[in-house]
């Protein structure tokens, strides 16, 4: 077992850190007040590498695995977690092309996703529910070399600004029924449709998408008919529940730093109220949040850069760090006391940052249907 | 000559002490009666150099010209101001000397040795040191503008002043001055800014707000605000100091009509000095601060402006 | 435009946040620095900045060196990965506790060792020290000009540059010939960021480790023994505000304040 982190990863820390703190930290108010996607920043972060993380060498990307994936998204959530969330969604689409795409469809969509020309999403849910994956009504149909879809996606995040997405849509019934295609923005019968008004992450766009009829060749199937549901299930475990929980532990980072840095100033009684044991033991309980999601994150990135199935991990992970962030963000709340409540402090920000990762790919309830296969196993 | 007067003085003081010469050196086109007044503020000789080369301050030949007098008669101790020129100028000529240099003395004395001492800050204040300059000649060392008081004249004094021939030409120099252009100093943000003037609640209104900015004008000063000032846009949202805002490490920060609530003394509190100005003699920013002043702003801050202007 | 190729001198200073933790001895009279991580000087990345810039015009080279512990290898690292072609440190227990002259003559040794070059760039001052005097007392052992303070820099044609020198009221416009050493300031440019791109090639790229003995240098002018200066006493400053109240007229007190904070030096 070895704990600590490479140089190169320090230094892959160091760099993201870098980067929040000098160009979206100053606009993390303007976004959570008008909740406009800074297309500039995510500009800047294409041109730096931050998009293609997880994308081969050859393909224009840094292949640098999960590790180095999830210390990037924890110093971007650090700042914002509206803008981790952007770019973990984009390597959440990116990811089946890496994984089940053919050479010739990673040629046509990787190098210019590595290059953040087109950022990118996966898109599964829909009306009738996103924890009841088999009951999706998109619907897509073999015509000659094309298949025609039909549907509607709903809370879908980067719905308007991907350009590349991974569509779940059902060519059959049951498990073995449904297909996941690659569509572009551009094709006809596509477009995105609401964009929802969301309480927090906000300066991330989340919306609908619309499919009437939208046409796409049958050379955009990834993998083949019915490999669908493996897919999807597969990348959102993967890649969709780590991204968050890297996001996550961002956040339950800002809080420690906000309640740790606020206590040693406000001073009441004469006394700074970090020496209140009362503020004490609520800086603790953060803390311990803070490493205990951290180690769950980084043992289940460290579990999928060996190359192992750690589905469990991976939603225990998801499960600790999202309800951790939450707690901590109330705990931080209640430290800044009347201060907490203003918008013009963070902590409230915090809050209404994390509860959106609860429902965000799979909901607690839904976490542990995932850890009970596992945990059944075990004696 | 600002703080080249400022150096005569404490090189006399120096001088006085050692029982030795204190010489000035003057480089420039035109500027003979500079050297008489150097002598009646305490230099015993001039060195007077002049071209139309040296009229503005060329690093080449001016290291060159005061390097050689400097090897010729070998001075003890060398000083100069801690300004864009002496900054420039100094390690030049101490590297061509193979000397020390202490920059932005804060204090200069001689022990009983004839050792000059130099008193520098380091990491930003946070650490004073010490330093000396024990086997090489000359020791120098730089001072910045306004930290030694400046002499008296005092009449009657008498001063040699050697003219020294400059045979220098640009052609034989490897620089060149093309232009030298004045321009209206840019505002500082307010992060960086040296000295800072904010002000709260009780500037009242912009009338008010306008004495706030005219002090901080007659400084140099970076202007900043409480929260109430941004609200009533007197000022802007960038210059809100304090826990929302932004932090500021000033040499000097004034407090002009702010209370001292706490988010705002956090982004105050690493200054060097506070000096603080509100007519509640309660107010928690007198606990706080270096000097208060317990007043009306408004008959204390034009007084006070005024006086800082006459200084400069 | 002809190839120009630069050198970069690179300093790692204490972090400033972590400032407050720097420990005094008060046997030693030395500063204990440990646990206190370094970052790179920030105006030593806007002469690295700066240096790209030329080089993304002009086609040369980049190169970095620093005197510093064998701890810079990742200041260096991280300039590598922001865009220098190549590093180089300049370490060992002989350059210890050099004052600026004996600094300044072991980069001069090392850059008349690194061969020809164009320009050499630094920042103006340093975090911690903040003398400004490296960078002229360098020009001064390689025997070629400097100029500080600069602002701007225009690379021209016939192996010279034209250089914007900013002083307290405005500026001075200034052409040399080079090769030239040029200390910059912040409003210089906008430094790039670390580029995730370059992370991997920087943590592999060699960066050769030079000791006195890889220098043509006179031994008694390197390191404490080298230097012309020394610390004779080191101490804290109290930093208790004084709460001192000051009254009368309002002239009378603007006379004593002035007079006060003048003293203090802070005016």
């Amino acid at each position: 077992m070895e704990f600590g982190f490479t140089s190169e990863q320090e230094m892959l820390r160091k760099s993201a850190r870098e980067f929040a703190e000098a160009e979206i930290r100053p606009r993390v108010r303007d976004m959570d007040e008008t909740g406009k996607v800074p297309m500039d920043i995510l500009d800047k972060m294409a041109k730096l590498g931050f998009m293609g993380v997880m994308i081969p060498r050859e393909y224009g990307g840094l292949e640098m695995g999960h590790i180095a994936r999830t210390i990037v998204l924890e110093e971007i959530g650090r700042v914002s977690a509206a803008m981790a969330n952007t770019l973990q969604i984009t390597h959440l689409g990116i990811s089946p092309i890496v994984t089940d795409g053919t050479e010739d469809q990673k040629r046509r969509w990787l190098p210019m996703l590595a290059r953040g020309e087109k950022l990118s999403t996966f898109a599964v849910t829909e009306p009738t529910g996103g924890s009841d994956v088999l009951g999706i009504q998109t619907t897509a149909k073999r015509e000659g070399d094309e298949y025609v879809i039909n549907g509607r996606k709903c809370f879908i995040s980067n719905s308007h600004l991907a350009g590349v997405l991974g569509i779940l849509a059902k060519t059959g019934e049951g498990p073995k029924g449904l297909t996941t295609f690659v569509v572009q923005s551009d094709s006809p019968g596509f477009r995105p449709g609401r964009e929802e008004n969301k309480f927090g992450l906000r300066g991330a766009n989340t919306g609908e998408l619309i499919l009437e009829n939208c046409r796409v060749p049958k050379e955009n199937v990834l993998g083949k008919e019915g490999d669908g549901l493996r897919i999807a299930l597969g990348t959102i475990s993967n890649v969709g529940r780590p991204g968050i929980n890297a996001a996550a532990l961002g956040i339950i980072r800002s809080c420690l730093e906000e309640a740790v840095r606020y206590s040693k100033q406000r001073v009441l009684y004469g006394k700074p109220i970090s020496e209140l044991q009362a503020v004490q033991w609520n800086l603790t309980d953060i803390y311990m949040d803070y490493e205990a999601s951290r180690l769950l994150t980084y043992y289940s990135a460290w579990l999928r850069d060996k190359g192992e199935r750690c589905d469990a991990e991976n939603a225990m992970a998801k499960f600790c760090a999202t309800e951790a962030a939450v707690r901590c963000a109330k705990k931080t709340i209640d430290i800044f006391g009347a201060y907490g409540c203003m918008m013009e402090f963070a902590p409230q920000r915090l809050l209404r940052d994390a509860e959106l990762f609860i429902s965000g790919a799979g909901t607690s309830e839904i976490m542990r249907l995932v850890m009970i296969r596992k945990v059944l196993t075990l004696a | 000559m600002g703080v080249s007067i400022e150096m005569v003085g404490c090189g006399r003081k120096i001088a006085e002490k050692l029982k030795t010469e204190l010489a000035a050196v003057l480089l420039g086109h035109d500027v003979k009666d500079l050297a008489d007044q150097l002598v009646a503020y305490g230099a015993d000789k001039v060195y007077l150099a002049e071209s139309e080369l040296l009229r503005f301050y060329h690093s080449e030949a001016y290291a060159i010209i005061i390097g050689e007098l400097a090897k010729k008669h070998r001075p003890e101790i060398f000083l100069l101001g801690s300004t864009s020129t002496g900054r420039d100028l100094a390690p030049r000529i101490a590297a061509k000397l193979c000397t020390g240099l202490t920059a932005d003395c804060m204090s200069l004395d001689v022990d009983d040795k004839g050792r000059l001492l130099q008193v520098v800050p380091a990491f930003g204040g946070n650490v004073m040191a010490t330093v000396i300059c024990p086997v090489h000649r000359p020791q120098m060392a730089t001072v910045r503008p306004g930290v030694m008081k400046p002499p008296e004249i005092v009449g009657g004094r008498h001063g040699e002043v050697v003219e020294i021939p400059v045979d220098l030409k640009e052609e034989d120099l490897n620089i060149r001055i093309l232009d030298v252009v004045t321009e209206e100093p840019r505002a500082a943000p307010i992060e960086t800014a040296d000295v800072v003037v904010a002000g709260g609640w009780g500037v009242g209104n912009t009338d008010g707000w306008r004495l706030i900015e005219e002090l901080a004008r007659s400084m140099d000063a970076a202007v900043g605000a409480t929260r109430p000032p941004v609200d009533e846009k007197w000022a802007s949202e960038d210059q809100l100091i304090g826990q929302s805002g932004k932090t500021v490490r000033p040499r000097l920060y004034v407090g002009v009509a702010i209370s001292g609530a706490m988010q705002h003394l956090v982004g105050v509190q690493d200054s060097k000095v506070i000096v603080a100005i509100n007519k509640d003699p309660n107010a928690p920013i007198f606990k706080a601060s270096d000097f208060g002043i317990v007043a009306d702003f408004r008959d204390v801050v034009p007084p006070l402006a005024d006086a800082i202007r006459k200084l400069r | 435009m002809s190839r120009v190729n630069c050198i970069v001198c690179l300093k790692p200073v204490p972090d400033p946040r972590r400032w407050s933790e720097l420990a005094l001895d008060p046997i030693t009279k030395t500063l204990r620095r440990e646990g206190i991580p370094s970052l790179l000087n920030p105006l030593d990345k806007h002469a690295l900045e700066e240096a790209l810039r030329i080089k993304e015009r002009s086609g040369g080279t980049v190169t970095v060196i620093s005197m510093a512990p064998l701890t810079a290898n990742d200041v260096l690292r991280e300039a590598i990965a922001i865009g220098a072609d190549g590093a180089v440190l300049l370490s060992h227990k002989s350059f210890a506790g050099a004052d600026t002259l004996a600094t300044s003559y072991v980069l001069a040794a090392a850059v008349k060792k690194l061969g020809e070059f164009d320009l050499l760039l630094c920042g103006n001052q340093s975090l911690d020290g903040g003398t400004g005097q490296v960078g002229p007392e360098i020009a001064e052992f390689l025997g070629i000009p400097h100029v500080t303070y600069v602002r701007r820099i225009d690379v021209l044609d016939r192996g010279a540059v034209r250089v914007e020198r900013a002083l307290e009221y405005g500026y001075m416009v200034i052409e040399g010939r080079m090769p030239l050493v040029l200390s910059v300031v912040d409003e210089i440019n906008v430094p790039r960021h670390i580029s995730l791109m370059r992370i991997s090639d920087a943590m592999q790229a060699e960066i050769p480790v030079w000791t006195s003995r890889d220098l043509d240098i006179d031994s008694g002018r390197i390191g404490l023994l080298g230097s012309p200066t020394q610390v004779a006493d080191l101490f804290l400053p109290t930093i208790k505000r004084r709460r001192e109240m000051i009254t009368g007229a309002p002239d009378t007190v603007s006379k004593l304040l002035i007079q006060k904070l003048r003293e203090l030096g802070v005016l």
